[in-house]
């Protein structure tokens, strides 16, 4: 793929993307690190907020995953969160990840994501409006938002407050006439607010990755199964183990929580713990914080 | 005319003895004079135990009359020698024989009317006259119990000056006070905290109870309002009983301090928590006059840390060497003292700022903020923290389950004796005394495991990312688990449940990663 080095392509360039030329306020030109998206492929923003839930991240990384494995293009905007979370598992699954930075290509920003900052020059690229050197501001991220939703066929988006730089990505996609998916959450749940208001707004809700392929129109072979717990997996685990699992959800739970819910009256605490080990260590389980646990999206199919 | 009385002079709790002696010399100008390396306020006492004398009906003669506290190269500081001073004054001036004199010791305050005034610091005086062969101590009537409860020694309680040279003289019988400290024990049992009192909470109880068994620090990590305090509040409860000879441990420690209450000794195990503003002075103790501080003043309880983070890094770094040494020492200008030091270490914290992290309906808190909220916590006393617990927030749920009998402290305190009976067996003859004190080279003697056990570690040291500190904190964990079933091999669910206790570790507090 693309080389460490940075090139700035002008709009006039003939390997300026297409896709942002025809766009309200197009940029005068990219600098670019590594690949740009191929115009040959769909490509999908995943976005969302930057202190997310568990919840957010585990579906993030699904769709993400997801996604790579059809041979999707993930971009988004590098940050904390979803944002960063989507773009790592892209990596991880020998997908395609582009990062649209706010800030010089030189920039490691945030730096709990140099990880991805490192590997994603193998893997896609990284894009910016900005020369080297220059520094992340709030006030320049709408900006970045706008080539973002530009370079992308869909936008998805898995959790956000109500008033957010999510919101501001998803109106310059409107704008761009992008198509817009939102993850659906619990209508009290603040970071899922303005998802379900998107829903209430017309975006498709993202059911599963498959919403987001149909919107695409790819539509894979019909065989597998609807239901979304990975059956395979479950099925290698005891009874008691199945129990412990199904107690748990992707919000995380407390051990107190756990211990005393009616359907492991019947199992020894030590047991719940030893059993709560195990699935960590199987990667179905995540502690966070605490001795709180969650579903991790493994257990997704 | 020239006389000696034996007194004990104290810094912090190491006793030595001092004697007040007086000469009475014809000729020269008539003058009191007191020497022998004395503080500010001992020089000041000269005028009070005059005043003391006069008004006790004792007459100074005008002569030259000279004070000496011996020996010189002690520091004499404090309240407590105006008795053995006056005493020995009296005695120069041929008013008590000097028959049996040698024997006894004394210390207390004196009033300008005459009457004596309790001291601090009598326990332990006592304490050590009776090592040193003495058979009487003179006491503030004040502090005559406290006294009283040293064996082998006759503790007697004078209500002032006159009261004292006639019981010297002979000539007014005083009943030694004498308390049986295991009487005393045997029926003060009633803790106020009890964890009958908490509803739920039993993954909380749960791991109190394992910290406690194998007297393992522990650290109570919940949002606001799920009754961390209340909690630890409830941890003297279930420590085992206490003995005489630590009785009189903390009884000594809380007689320098002045702190004893009107029981005179220390009956229950201490809880000690001092507020986040606490300095640094305040927790190690010391002074000109040095008292113990909140590390010593909990030795034998629980030295409980509320809001842990909001504790000022000076605070927290005193910690270290008491928590390592079990006893502090203090060094001053005027020579360093030590002061015993072996609690309990307890504390407990928010998840992050606002507390309500990882629950993100409620908690706004950015990552690298509930990072940062926790590097306040130091690594170095991350690592002596073997436990730490997640209390719940009490739901309405529990409150409804009023039916459910919860278990009292006495049961609970009945399975943490049986745990520290075989440790107790378990460490005969060596210096370690629980499962806590066990470092890197006894792991392996003492916390053995089998092929199944080493590989469930090996899983969870890779896919849990732990660190080689942490490997340490689990096993020594999992012993006490062990024990507290009974179970001579350490198995693979006493293993889970010593990680699922593992102390924070900054890097994979969020785990998703
Ligand atoms: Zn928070």
């Amino acid at each position: 793929m693309g080389t460490g080095e940075e090139r700035y392509i002008s709009a006039f360039d003939k390997d300026f993307p297409e896709k942002l030329k025809n766009i309200p306020m197009p940029p005068a030109g990219i600098y670019v690190k590594g690949a740009l998206p191929n115009p040959e492929i769909p490509s999908v923003a995943i976005i969302g907020a930057r202190e997310a839930s568990a919840y957010g991240i585990s579906v993030a990384r699904y769709f993400s995953r997801e996604l790579s494995k059809a041979g999707i293009q993930i971009i988004s905007g590098m940050a904390r969160g979803i944002d960063g979370t989507a773009q790592r598992e892209a990596i991880l699954s020998g997908g395609f990840s582009f990062g649209v930075l706010g800030c010089g290509t030189d920039i490691i920003y945030p730096r709990e994501n140099a990880d991805i900052f490192k590997k994603i020059l193998d893997a896609g690229g990284l894009i910016s409006e900005y020369p080297v050197g220059t520094a992340p501001k709030k006030l320049r991220f709408p900006a970045r938002n706008r080539i973002i939703s530009a370079l992308s066929d869909c936008i998805l988006v898995v959790e956000a407050r109500e008033k957010s730089g999510t919101k501001i990505t998803v109106s310059h996609a409107l704008e761009q006439g992008k198509d817009i998916l939102a993850v659906p959450g619990r209508i009290y749940d603040p970071l899922s607010r303005g998802c379900n208001s998107l829903i209430a707004d017309g975006a498709a809700p993202a059911l599963s990755p498959e919403s987001v392929l149909e919107v695409l129109g790819i539509f894979r072979d019909k065989g597998r199964t609807k239901d979304s717990l990975n059956k395979n997996l479950e099925e290698k685990l005891s009874s008691e183990e199945r129990d412990v699992l199904h107690c748990l959800d992707f919000d995380p739970k407390g051990l107190e929580e756990i211990i005393n819910d009616r359907k492991l009256k019947d199992v020894a605490r030590e047991r719940i713990i030893s059993i709560l080990l195990k699935l960590q260590l199987l990667g179905l389980v995540n502690e966070i914080g605490r001795q709180k646990y969650h579903l991790t999206d493994k257990i997704l199919k | 005319m020239f006389s000696s009385i034996n007194t004990v002079a104290l810094n912090g709790m190491d006793a030595k003895l001092v004697r007040a002696e007086t000469d009475i010399s014809d000729g020269g100008l008539p003058i009191l004079e007191m020497v022998g390396f004395l503080a500010g306020e001992v020089k000041e006492s000269k005028e009070r135990i005059k005043t003391a004398l006069r008004n006790s009906g004792f007459l100074i003669p005008p002569k030259r009359i000279t004070v000496n506290l011996s020996p010189a190269d002690i520091k004499k500081s404090g309240s407590a020698f105006d008795l053995p001073v006056a005493i020995s004054l009296i005695q120069a001036m041929g008013l008590i024989p000097e028959e049996g004199i040698g024997s006894v010791c004394m210390a207390g305050e004196l009033s300008l009317s005459g009457d004596v005034i309790g001291i601090n610091g009598v326990l332990p005086m006592v304490m050590y006259a009776r090592d040193k062969g003495f058979k009487r101590f003179i006491v503030p009537y004040a502090n005559r119990e406290e006294g009283g409860a040293a064996s082998e020694i006759e503790v007697i309680g004078v209500k002032n000056l006159a009261e004292a040279a006639e019981y010297l003289s002979g000539n007014q019988e005083i009943m030694p006070s004498q308390m049986s400290v295991r009487q005393l024990l045997r029926q003060s049992r009633e803790y106020e905290s009890d964890f009958s009192n908490i509803r739920g909470q039993k993954a909380l109880k749960r791991g109190i109870e394992v910290a406690v068994s194998g007297m393992h620090n522990i650290l109570i990590i919940g949002p606001p309002g799920s009754g961390k305090t209340m909690a630890a509040k409830c941890i003297p409860s279930i420590l085992p009983e206490l003995s005489e000879d630590e009785c009189l441990e903390i009884s000594r420690i809380y007689s320098v301090a002045g702190a004893l209450g009107p029981e005179g000794l220390v009956l229950q195990r201490p809880f000690v928590n001092p507020h986040h503003t606490v300095t640094a002075q305040a927790l190690a103790g010391g002074g000109s006059k040095p008292r113990p501080g909140a590390v010593s003043m909990s030795h034998r309880g629980v030295l409980f840390l509320d809001e842990l983070p909001e504790f000022t890094r000076g605070a927290l770094e005193i910690l270290r060497q008491p928590m390592e040494d079990k006893e502090i020492h203090i060094s001053r200008a005027a020579g360093s003292c030590t002061f015993p030091a072996d609690f309990l270490f307890a504390a407990a914290m928010n998840p992050c700022k606002c507390g309500f992290y990882p629950d993100r309906s409620r908690c706004s808190c950015s990552e690298p903020e509930v990072r940062k909220y926790l590097s306040k916590i130091s690594q170095p006393l991350i690592d002596r923290i073997d436990i730490s617990v997640e209390a719940q927030e009490i739901n309405f749920e529990d409150l409804r389950r009023r039916d459910e009998e919860e278990e009292t402290s006495a049961e609970i305190r009945g399975r943490v004796t049986d745990a520290v009976e075989i440790q107790k067996k378990r460490y005969e003859g060596t210096k370690i005394k629980f499962n806590a004190d066990l470092k890197i080279g006894d792991l392996k003697r003492y916390c053995p495991v089998g092929e199944k056990e080493e590989e469930l570690l090996r899983e969870a040291f890779s896919k849990l990312g732990l660190s080689v500190r942490a490997y340490h904190r689990i096993l020594r964990c999992a012993r006490t688990i062990a024990d507290l079933y009974h179970s001579d091999r350490i198995n693979t669910d006493h293993l889970a449940e010593a990680i699922a206790y593992r102390s924070i570790d900054r890097r994979y507090w969020h785990g998703d990663r």
